[in-house]
């Protein structure tokens, strides 16, 4: 299953809120059908960000994981003036973020395989033979470059750019996971383009 | 500006290519049923650790050693704060302070040949109620005949032989 087809298809079949908040209410009683349904709804989005973060398929797997568990184990303290989805968003980044302090200089990446039909982006190919210098260069080291160059922003900074530029989320929504003001997003975003532009040149000439 | 902007547009496609990274087939299949196989596994182990419960009541202290994980340089300074502490308890628990010049308190009731008890003949305290006094804490009735001073080998001096004399009505 293409990520990018799955994270369509969860937004478009997102919940409605009463639903959710009955789910909620369900799993906070112990109800683990309920919760099931919860982690299924938002499973892929939480990997996705958390991935994008670390770089590391191994990394992600454990950090969504625990953040769901953590979730759970802390659902009695969700009072619901968030949606769960912005709430459990906050648990992930944060789990994630202070995990990628502890592994600072110990980067390792592990990185997903590359959609089969990204061969057949015309943009994406049209980018990379147009722009690029380097015509021979392939998808994999692209794929392989992207990531360092993620991997050099600041946590804060990444998230910016993987929250705003690959899930595709609002100023508002960043903010509000963030726990900032979305002039800070919007800085912090601006900022990171810039360094990821440096970092990039080669392939955005 | 426009040329910067344009900048951006190419870097989001390019971005955009992270989104075309995916997981191993099949993946988020098995997700969800791991997550609640690790839940069911945390409430089956019983009881909570100490260090868990300690740090759910003490989120602070878990916060504090987050910091040493982060920042190694930090666990550095906080052990060789804790070291010079040490040194300098050790240093002035080994100065003499004035109050060892002094005789010791001690000595001079050890030296006091007052008994412990005194009972007078006018007393009108029964001889039961002066053994008790003697010795309030033996249940033993054999050994509670005996004078408690009798322990330490001073029992002239810490215990007399009283006569009594039941006053008669």
């Amino acid at each position: 299953m293409i990520m990018a087809e799955s994270i369509e298809r969860t937004e478009t079949e997102s919940p409605a809120p009463e639903e959710e908040s009955e789910l909620v209410r369900r799993a906070r009683k112990g109800d683990l059908q309920a919760y099931d349904d919860l982690v299924k709804r938002y499973q892929e989005r939480i990997y996705a960000t958390i991935y994008h973060m670390t770089s590391n398929h191994e990394d992600a797997n454990d950090l969504a994981q625990e953040s769901f568990i953590k979730a759970f184990q802390a659902l009695k303290s969700f009072k619901g003036g968030s949606t769960f989805y912005t709430w459990i968003y906050r648990i992930a980044v944060n789990k994630t973020i202070n995990f990628l302090k502890q592994r600072k200089n110990r980067t390792h990446m592990s990185l997903n395989d590359i959609d089969f039909n990204a061969e057949h982006d015309t943009d994406l190919i049209a980018l990379i033979s147009d722009n690029t210098p380097r015509r021979a260069a392939g998808l994999t080291e692209l794929q392989k470059k992207l990531n360092e160059a993620l991997l050099k922003l600041s946590e804060p900074h990444r998230l910016v750019v993987v929250l705003h530029d690959v899930q595709g989320q609002s100023h508002e929504e960043i903010a509000e996971v963030m726990n900032c003001n979305i002039g800070t997003v919007r800085s912090r975003l601006f900022y990171a383009r810039q360094q990821m532009q440096a970092e990039l040149a080669d392939y955005l000439k | 500006m426009n040329e910067n902007e344009n900048n951006f547009e190419s870097l989001k496609r390019l971005l955009a290519f992270k989104k075309r990274e995916i997981p191993p087939p099949g993946y988020f299949n098995n997700f969800s049923s791991q997550v609640l196989l690790r839940i069911r596994a945390g409430e089956a182990r019983e009881p909570v650790t100490a260090a868990e419960r300690l740090f759910s009541e003490a989120p602070w202290l878990l916060k504090f050693l987050q910091v040493f994980e982060a920042k190694p340089a930090y666990t550095g300074s906080f052990a060789l704060a804790l070291c010079l502490v040490l040194v300098f308890g050790i240093v002035f628990a080994e100065r003499p302070d004035y109050s060892a010049s002094q005789p010791l308190v001690t000595t001079q009731v050890a030296d006091n040949s007052t008994p412990l008890v005194s009972v007078s003949p006018a007393s009108p305290i029964s001889p039961a109620v002066g053994q008790i006094m003697l010795a309030p804490d033996n249940t033993n009735p054999a050994s509670s005949l005996q004078p408690v001073a009798s322990l330490f080998g001073q029992q002239d001096s810490l215990a007399q032989q009283a006569s009594f004399t039941i006053p008669s009505n």
